[in-house]
Order: structure tokens, then C-alpha cells, then sequence
């Protein structure tokens, strides 16, 4: 007698598994969003201070924050957040209306975001989706993915050989971005100098899926 | 460009080998011109693998977007230009108040009393020296409007802590009292900020320029003139209780004051002070020496006697 019921579980799991993709981004959307009300927190004592004077206590932590929230966008979250550009990530308007808080004062003495802080997040997240498309596509049954915002993908379905493309696409496109920059030498020129390093690792990823003809025709641009 | 098509190799030999001679041939497809970076990949087919959008749809979305990432890292661009630019701006005012200040202080050890106006020579070459670092500080002011002040603290600091060196000492020598935080606060235009920070750092560097100037004193003979009217049971007291003697003193004060600080080892300004409280403490070990070398010794020493220690300045006249 083969108790049907295990089966019936199995499926459960199955559906579980398949669906626990956007939960998860559901997750991270409710940690960014406890995370923003920190930054709400943090904007109100800030803001009684001169804000170069301790711009060094959070700097790094907003970084991470935005970078949470850039990877969080990219892969379909915060879509409602998204301002009215073509572009695949949040602008950092887009950034500072969610966060609620103004970005690029260059009067007003006041707690805000600053390009560097940006830009620094957005190699961050970078370096993420690079980590990203390799687990992607190497991935068998499942694969975890940890960002600072504890950003679990759980269920990678086994073949999804599109994303790397898109990541590929994407990276290159803010590498052209980074490249109109002129940098000094500091913690921005040396992050950014990374980037190059994350072009290559995703070449050669899609270079390895194309050559075993695991890109989906017209697929590389979905 | 035809070896190119290896590419044509199912999965499953696609081995070692066939990576080989495939990554060569894509490096030779580059050499060649009018290909993109990427080099042309194609698929199992032999059809030329579009990396880029597929359909057109896509592709104007693709280049859209791409067109309006470089639009935004172009104003990226043109607001970090302005950040260097103004940057090195005040890094350059920076250390042309520096280099005056550093002239102020030289002047300064010239001098050879101390609670008195200075001599008319060298009060007026300072000041127009002063005059100058003003001009400078007003130069610097528009480029620190509002919340540009603290962001360009650190290029700044330099040029105001040499200036407070050179204002204190200043201070010190006429009046010998320590110049205090409103005192320097005065000296420059109202918008300059001087942290507290700054300050204190200037101070510390004041203790290195006050023992310079007792032991150039001390040296050139000067506790002799002083001595000479007093009773032979004051003397040891009195060799060094002219101005010589009240530096000791007053650098044994700053030095208590220094020490008395309680900054915890998390604040920024603690690294810096290490370094600067050791030196301070060398600069009053220093002048405590020398003070000792003139009350122990200064019965028996010959007149024009001068205390081993280097910069002496009238060696040979006897």
C-alpha cells in the first residue's frame, strides 16, 4: 500500500520551492523597510549635527543599505520604488525618496546621501549580482546567495542561464558608467577600479554557458 | 574568425582541449578590427551570438537605458569635478598658510624676551605675514560655505593647526599667558571654523616651539643678565626664575593640563595625540634639563658659558 500522502508532501515541497522566490524577496523587502525606519532613526539625530563632522560613524552602513536596496530592485523588489528613468537599477533620486531622506546637498547642512556613498553602493551591489549570475549558473538544484541584507535566493531553479546575460549587460553598461568618471586617488577609484575584475568574471561566465550552448536563443537580452 | 567556430562543439566535448584552442582563436578574433570587446560568440549553430538584445523592442529599451546610465554617471562626473576641484583648492590655501605660519614661527625664536611688545622689526614682518594668512582665510571661506565647512575640514586643519602654533606663540611671547580657543577664533575671519580639535593640536606643537625658544635663551647667556642683582641664597632659584624659569614653569603646567585630558581611545583625535603628547612630554623633559644644567652648574660656569646644548648663538666670546 503506498500511502499517497507522500507524495502529496513532496508536491508541497516542490510548489514551496518553486514559489519561495519571491517571498523571500518579500523578506528582504521587510528587512529594508525596518531598516529604513532606522534610517529615519538615524536622519533625526543627524540632522542636529554638522553632517561632515560624523559622516564617517554611518557611511559604511548606509553603503551596505543602499547596496541591499539596489540588489533588492534589480532582481524585481522595491518595483513600486523605481522612478520613471529606463535605467535597470534605482537612480539615486530613486534611493533618496525611499529612504525618505534628500541626496547631494551641497548647501543645506543637512543628513543626506552623497554621490561617493552611491556610487560606492552600487559596486557593491555589483560585486553581489557578479557573485550572483556564477552561482546561477552553476547551481544544481539550489543556491544561496548572501548579501549584507541576509538576501537569501533559495530556490535558483536549475537552468536559469538568462540571468547571467542580463547581468552581463548590466555591468558593462554602469562600466561605461564608471569610466566617464575622473577619479582621484582615493576609496572610490580603488572600488571602482574592481568593476573590470567583475566584467571579466561575468564573460566568462556567459562565455562558458555559451560555449556549451546553454544560452537560450533570443534569450540573452530577456 | 572561421577557427571561431569550434563553438559548433556539443557539451559534452567540450573538453580541455577544445577550451584551449577556442579561447586562442576568440584572441585572435580580437587582434583583428571591427569587432566589439567581446569578440563575435556565436551558438552551436554557427550563427553569430548576439550578446546584445534580441529583439528590437529590447534593444531600444537596452540602449535607452544604456544612453541614460551614461547621462547620469556624466553628472556624477561634473559634481565629483567640482568636490576635487575645490578640494585641491583648499589644500593649496592650506599650505600657504602653512609655509606662513612656519615663517611667523621662525621670527618669532628671534626674539629673545618674553611678556613684552615685541621688537619693532620683527613685529612688523609678522604682520604682514598675519595680513597675508588673513587674506588667505578670507580666500578660503566661499570655498566652505554652510556644509562644505566640515567636509573640507581635514584639508584645512593643517594650514589652521600651524597657525594657531604660530598665533600662540605669538600670544605667548608677549604676553605669556596661553592663548585661548575665542582669543584664536578672533584672529581669523568669523566663518573659518577652528575646531576645538585643531586648537589643542596647535597647542601641542606650541609646547615644541616654547622649548626651542627657552633653550635658545638659556643658551645665548640671557639667565645671567637676570641673576646678577640677586642675594646668593635666592640665587638657585633665581637662575632660572626670569622668563627662562617661567617657561619651565608654564610648560609644566601645559604639560599637566595636556596630561589631564581624558580622550577615549575611540575618538579621532586620539591617534594624532599620542604621537603629539610624546614629543610634548621630550619638549618639557628638554627645557627641565636645561633649567637643571643652569641651576646645578650656573655658579661655576664661566661667563658666556653656555649649557650643552646645541643652536647656541654667541659661542666664542671669550
Amino acid at each position: 500500500m503506498i500511502d499517497q500522502r507522500i507524495f502529496e508532501s513532496l508536491q508541497t515541497k516542490i510548489d514551496e520551492e518553486t514559489a519561495v522566490r519571491d517571498p523571500v524577496l518579500d523578506d528582504v523587502t521587510k528587512e529594508i523597510l525596518a531598516q529604513k525606519e532606522e534610517v529615519t532613526r538615524l536622519k533625526a539625530v543627524a540632522d542636529q549635527h554638522p553632517f561632515y563632522k560624523y559622516n564617517g560613524l554611518w557611511s559604511r552602513e548606509l553603503q551596505n543599505l543602499v547596496a541591499s536596496i539596489e540588489l533588492c530592485a534589480w532582481l524585481g523588489g522595491l518595483q513600486e520604488h523605481k522612478g520613471p528613468s529606463s535605467t535597470s537599477f534605482m537612480t539615486i533620486e530613486d534611493v533618496g525618496k525611499f529612504l525618505d531622506i534628500p541626496v547631494n546637498l551641497k548647501e543645506q547642512d543637512a543628513f543626506h546621501l552623497t554621490i561617493e556613498e552611491y556610487l560606492l553602493a552600487v559596486i557593491a551591489m555589483v560585486e553581489e549580482l557578479v557573485r550572483f549570475s556564477k552561482s546561477q549558473s552553476f547551481s544544481v538544484w539550489s543556491h544561496l546567495i548572501r548579501s549584507q541584507a541576509r538576501l537569501a535566493v533559495n530556490s535558483v531553479t536549475l537552468g536559469d542561464y538568462t540571468r547571467p546575460m542580463q547581468i552581463g549587460n548590466f555591468v558593462k553598461e554602469l562600466f561605461a558608467g564608471f569610466q566617464l568618471l575622473n577619479l582621484k586617488n582615493d576609496i572610490l577609484r580603488k572600488r571602482s577600479d574592481g568593476i573590470k575584475y567583475s566584467v571579466k568574471k561575468v564573460e566568462d561566465v556567459v562565455y562558458d554557458l555559451s560555449l556549451r550552448n546553454l544560452v537560450p536563443k533570443g534569450a540573452s537580452s530577456a | 574568425m572561421k577557427i571561431y567556430d569550434v563553438g559548433t562543439f556539443n557539451v559534452g566535448r567540450a573538453n580541455e582541449g577544445h577550451l584551449i584552442s577556442y579561447r586562442r582563436s576568440e584572441y585572435l578574433n580580437l587582434t583583428t578590427s571591427n569587432f566589439s570587446p567581446m569578440g563575435t560568440k556565436r551558438d552551436w549553430e554557427g550563427q553569430p551570438l548576439d550578446l546584445n538584445p534580441k529583439d528590437t523592442a529590447m534593444a531600444g529599451a537596452e540602449v535607452e537605458s544604456a544612453r541614460s546610465v551614461l547621462s547620469i554617471f556624466e553628472n556624477f562626473r561634473d559634481e565629483l569635478d567640482e568636490h576635487h576641484d575645490r578640494r585641491e583648492r583648499i589644500i593649496k590655501k592650506s599650505r600657504d598658510i602653512t609655509a606662513l605660519s612656519k615663517k611667523i614661527i621662525f621670527a618669532l625664536q628671534r626674539v629673545r624676551a618674553t611678556n613684552q611688545p615685541l621688537p619693532p622689526n620683527i613685529a612688523q614682518e609678522n604682520q604682514t605675514r598675519f595680513d597675508q594668512i588673513h587674506t588667505l582665510f578670507e580666500e578660503v571661506v566661499p570655498e566652505q560655505v554652510g556644509i562644505n565647512g566640515w567636509r573640507y575640514q581635514r584639508q584645512i586643519s593643517g594650514g589652521i593647526q600651524e597657525f594657531i602654533e604660530a598665533v600662540s606663540f605669538d600670544h605667548y611671547l608677549r604676553t605669556q599667558t596661553l592663548i585661548t580657543h575665542a582669543e584664536c577664533s578672533a584672529r581669523v575671519p568669523p566663518q573659518v571654523l577652528i575646531s576645538e580639535e585643531d586648537y589643542l593640536m596647535g597647542l601641542y606643537d606650541l609646547t615644541g616651539e616654547m622649548m626651542r625658544f627657552a633653550v635658545l635663551s638659556l643658551s645665548s647667556g640671557n639667565a645671567t643678565a637676570t641673576q646678577s642683582e640677586n642675594t646668593a641664597s635666592e640665587r638657585e632659584k633665581s637662575t632660572v626664575a626670569s622668563s627662562q624659569g617661567g617657561i619651565v614653569g608654564d610648560l609644566r603646567a601645559i604639560r599637566a593640563g595636556f596630561e589631564a585630558l581624558s580622550v577615549p581611545q575611540r575618538h579621532y583625535m586620539f591617534r594624532d595625540m599620542a604621537k603629539k603628547l610624546d614629543v610634548m612630554q621630550n619638549s618639557v623633559e628638554k627645557v627641565e634639563r636645561a633649567a637643571y644644567g643652569i641651576v646645578v652648574r650656573g655658579s661655576e660656569r664661566p661667563s658666556g658659558w653656555t649649557p650643552d646644548l646645541s643652536a647656541a648663538v654667541e659661542v666664542g666670546s671669550y
